[in-house]
């Protein structure tokens, strides 16, 4: 028994390796750059052996996705079950956003430069939005609430969902292309009111 | 058993339909109308009103109005007094349950027990034996359904708005024929098509109401929504609610989520559902599947 | 002596009060009163324009589908350009028609004949009104109370199959007819001209008939002899007759409704004065034979009035049956007219089972800023004066004291919730 949960751990925790040790790599490379043998170097495992975990390179690009979306969507519901108003709901997503693009840089250029831009990478198993489902999700349930509360306006979902997302990637790119005068953080207050300003009834 | 049926603010709709109920010759047998207001009945209603004997089953229709006078009497008192001789109190209809439609048209009325959802407690005394059959109009199978078994002293379970449960337990939505277009998440709907579910633009509340109408099926033969009509929620507390035909959408999200399941749930699952194209339900149900 | 004395006619959908003023034996006059109303139009009033369409039909839970069908055309009318589909139009007027047929028969079954102390059995009117309830529900989705009928068609898609089941159900329907109500050919009967030829036959209607000629009643109930119908279709023609004189034209602007003292009905008048309207008034319009002549012999009376009402069975019947064998079901059902106008005003007209219906309404900034609803009823029993008195009310007027003045005042087939809304 014991040893059985034992060998089950250690598993998972090898997952995670694998997917952390890939983020990186197809964050710096891109997906075609980066092959399955590098990335098995850098684990010091076998080819066969990480086979053993994802069976393609897609597949391991799909995971990455999905648990971006799961750490971002839980994230984001915290503040959407916090007593906020949604200004300050704004701030503090404008605020996970840059502190994982500070933190977690891979993450947020896996996003722009993987997941965006290799498309064909995910139609097969990630059709539509399902792979980032837990945060489109969040970001829908923080929109109804802003709606129903009567602060935001009632518009099309993709419109506003492009407006905020779109805004915090193309920081995000700024700041990644060493752009900005300023250290991202710094830009929280003004674009969280722009953003409110845009979203908010006239 | 003696039925006695007292109409307040009413359109006769609930009479009507349950002159519809497929067996009601055989049924009716088993009854005796004191006072119908359409049926011949044992009494006047000048009778009714001078006071009358062995009132077993009070069935209360239509929306109440303080003050109302139908005849001679105050209708509410009249009321009142028979409520306090009766076995039993139905009440039929949305009117007499929560209100309904005509409680929006004057001051003082709502119905025996409710004003919409909340309790206004004037007849409090009768509320434990009262049972509620909200519907506009009410299914003339449930109607004729719950009198008969009450009158054989079956149980009858009741949901905290006294409704029985082996009628409005259920949702409209449950055995609609659009059901297939509402689990995959597609959300075109036109008018005067057998495809397409309404939920998402045209205001159907089927999700969201309890009653039995696409599992009884109205005249036995079809319902609102099977025909391509949104339900109305004409059942719930809150009928009419306003804008019925359109869905109210916050940020293109369904305002009002099906019964009981939460926001987070459905969006996940119609995210999901959404991401894929399914080719049967972009083409007319009647065309065939291959080439 | 004067003496007065207020009496409640029940079982009318709801109640009315009849004020009777005797002169000695006789009814010197009579005031009609309905003394609750529901305030429908208010109810309307400040919503979105398409919540007519489920409002209305609960203004009454007998014709409920003639406010449906007032209340779709009353919008449509508000368009510029709509178009409907022929197919649209005609299971419109099926489910009409099959409405007016059940109340025919409700109104024969459960309130003339127990008048006439007459029995019949009580499924000879459940069958029918069943049967009509299922032909309405196979192409609306209900009955009563839906609304399938909206601006550019209906929200349902027709197959055969329903089709297939209208079509069995008018066979059954067209048989309960002749065994009950009257054993004929029905295209010989929508001609035949005879009084006793048509007593001869088997059926209720005869026994009926019969009875009231039997009791010496044939000329009672007599009014003003002026008819007015508004609506017109395949069946119906409009325009109004004073006795038998005809004119087709009517102007909409000549109507005027005012409140009455004590009631909560408002009466209609056209040019200043009462006119039926109803089964009798659309039979005169069209002098269907029959009628026209228990009209020469007896009069604008309850045996016209009743004959008149019975008789349009047959020909909805035929109307219907040539209705559904004419629907092309390769037509849409429903042809999306766009948004209704911001701004707008619209009047829908409909013959319903007793008489022309009219919706009127009146859009601002999209949504309902006026809604007025005149009944057939409103025509029949709206009271008057002394000088210019209702047309229910000159036909109570005069009735001796033994007279069967609740089957004078109900041949009318009042409806109070439809006269108060
Ligand atoms: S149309 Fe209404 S009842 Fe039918 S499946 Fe859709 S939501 Fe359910
Ligand atoms: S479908 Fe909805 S609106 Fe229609 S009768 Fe049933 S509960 Fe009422």
């Amino acid at each position: 028994m014991i040893k059985e949960q034992h060998r089950a751990e250690k598993k998972a925790k090898r997952r995670g390796e694998i997917v952390r040790t890939a983020l990186k790599l197809f964050a710096e490379k891109g997906f075609y750059a980066t092959t399955i043998p590098e990335m098995a170097r850098d684990l010091k495992m076998s080819v066969g052996n990480l086979y053993n975990y994802f069976s393609s390179k897609e597949i391991l690009a799909q995971e990455i996705i999905r648990e971006i979306s799961a750490y971002l969507g839980a994230r984001i519901r915290e503040v959407n079950e916090a007593e906020l108003s949604v200004r300050e709901k704004i701030r503090r997503i404008v605020t996970i956003y840059f502190e994982t693009a500070r933190d977690e840089p891979e993450m947020i250029d896996f996003f722009l430069r993987v997941y965006l831009s290799n498309r064909e990478v995910f139609h097969e198993g990630c059709e539509g939005m399902i792979c980032v489902n837990e945060f489109v999700t969040e970001i829908m349930i923080f929109f109804d609430d802003g709606v129903a509360s009567g602060a935001l306006k009632n518009q099309d979902f993709f419109s506003a969902f492009g407006l905020f997302m779109g805004y915090l990637g193309g920081m995000v790119f700024l700041n990644g292309e060493n752009i900005l005068p300023r250290a991202l953080e710094e830009y929280v207050d003004d674009i969280s009111e722009n953003i409110y300003n845009a979203l908010k009834v006239s | 058993m003696r039925l006695l049926w007292l109409s307040a603010l009413a359109c006769n709709g609930n009479a009507h339909a349950l002159l519809n109920y497929p067996h009601f010759e055989e049924w009716q047998e088993d009854f005796e109308w004191l006072y119908h207001p359409l049926l011949p009945s044992t009494h006047a209603f000048v009778e009714v009103e001078e006071g009358i004997e062995g009132v077993e089953i009070l069935i209360v229709d239509g929306t109440l109005e303080e003050g109302l006078v139908k005849n001679r009497l105050v209708y509410n008192e009249l009321l009142a007094r028979y409520a306090a001789e009766a076995k039993c109190i139905v009440t039929v209809g949305t009117c007499a349950t929560f209100g309904g439609i005509f409680a929006q048209g004057g001051e003082g009325r709502s119905g025996l027990h409710f004003s919409k959802e909340r309790r206004h407690g004037r007849f409090d005394d009768f509320w434990e034996k009262t049972v509620s059959l909200p519907g506009c109009p009410v299914q003339p199978e449930v109607l004729a359904g719950t009198l008969s078994m009450l009158r054989l002293g079956e149980p009858l379970p009741l949901d905290a708005l006294h409704r029985p449960k082996y009628f409005y337990a259920y949702t409209v939505h449950d055995g609609c024929t659009r059901n297939e277009y509402f689990e995959y998440k597609i959300d075109e709907h036109r008018f005067g098509a057998l495809e397409g579910c309404m939920f998402y633009e045209h205001g159907c509340q089927g999700t969201f109401t309890h009653g039995s109408c696409n599992k009884i099926l109205w005249n036995g033969v079809h319902s609102k929504t099977r025909a391509g009509t949104p339900c109305m929620g004409c059942t719930e507390p809150d009928f009419p609610r306003e804008t019925l035909w359109r869905t109210s959408k916050h940020m293109g999200i369904p305002a009002r989520m099906p019964l009981g399941v939460p926001r987070r749930a459905y969006l996940s699952l119609a995210g999901i559902a959404k991401a894929f194209r399914i080719e049967r339900f972009e083409r007319p149900m009647m065309e065939d599947e291959r080439g | 002596m004067a003496e007065v004395r207020l009496e409640l006619i029940e079982k009318i959908e709801g109640e009315a009060q009849v004020r009777y003023f005797y002169e000695e034996e006789r009814v010197d006059f009579a005031e009609i009163l309905f003394v609750t109303g529901r305030g429908i139009e208010k109810i309307l009033e400040g919503r979105d324009p398409w919540d007519a369409l489920t409002i209305n039909p609960r203004v009454c839970g007998i014709c409920g589908h003639a406010h449906l069908i007032a209340t779709v055309r009353a919008l449509e009318d508000c368009y510029t350009d709509l178009k409907l589909s022929p197919k649209a139009r005609k299971v419109r007027e099926l489910t009409l028609a099959f409405e007016l047929l059940q109340n025919h028969f409700k109104w024969f079954y459960l309130t003339i004949l127990p008048l006439l102390d007459l029995e019949a059995p009580r499924r000879s009117v459940l069958e029918p009104s069943r049967i009509l309830g299922e032909m309405i529900a196979l192409l609306a989705g209900q009955y009563p109370h839906n609304s399938y009928a909206i601006p550019g068609g209906i929200t349902c898609e027709i197959t055969p199959v329903d089709l297939h089941g209208v079509r069995q159900r008018h066979r059954h329907l067209q048989k309960l007819f002749r065994r009950g109500v009257i054993d004929v050919d029905l295209e010989a009967f929508v001609r035949c001209d005879r009084i006793e030829a048509m007593l001869k036959r088997e059926g209720d209607l005869p026994r009926a008939m019969q009875r009231i000629l039997d009791r010496g009643w044939e000329r009672l109930g007599r009014s003003c002899d002026r008819f007015i119908v508004f609506g017109h279709n395949d069946l119906f023609v409009a325009g109004k007759s004073i006795g038998t004189r005809l004119q087709k034209h009517l102007d909409l602007r000549y109507l005027r409704e005012s409140s009455i003292e004590g009631s909560r009905a408002r009466r209609v008048l056209y040019r200043e004065k009462s006119y039926e309207t109803g089964p009798l008034a659309r039979a005169m319009l069209l002098k269907t034979p029959l009628t026209k002549e228990a009209h020469r012999r007896y009069g604008d009376s309850l045996f016209s009035r009743i004959l008149a009402r019975v008789c349009e069975i047959p020909r909805l019947l035929r109307y219907t049956e040539a209705l559904i064998a004419s629907i092309d079901l390769s037509e849409s059902a429903w042809i999306d007219p766009g948004p209704l106008p911001e701004e707008a005003e619209g009047t829908g007209i409909v013959e319903a089972a007793r008489g022309s219906l009219i919706h009127r309404l009146q859009i601002k900034e999209g949504k309902i800023a006026r809604y007025r609803i005149v009944t057939p009823t409103q025509w029949n029993l709206g009271n008057g004066s002394r000088e210019e008195p209702g047309v229910a009310q000159s036909a109570l007027i005069g009735l001796h004291r033994e007279d069967p003045a609740e089957l004078v005042f109900k041949a009318f087939d009042v409806c109070s919730v439809c006269t108060t809304k």
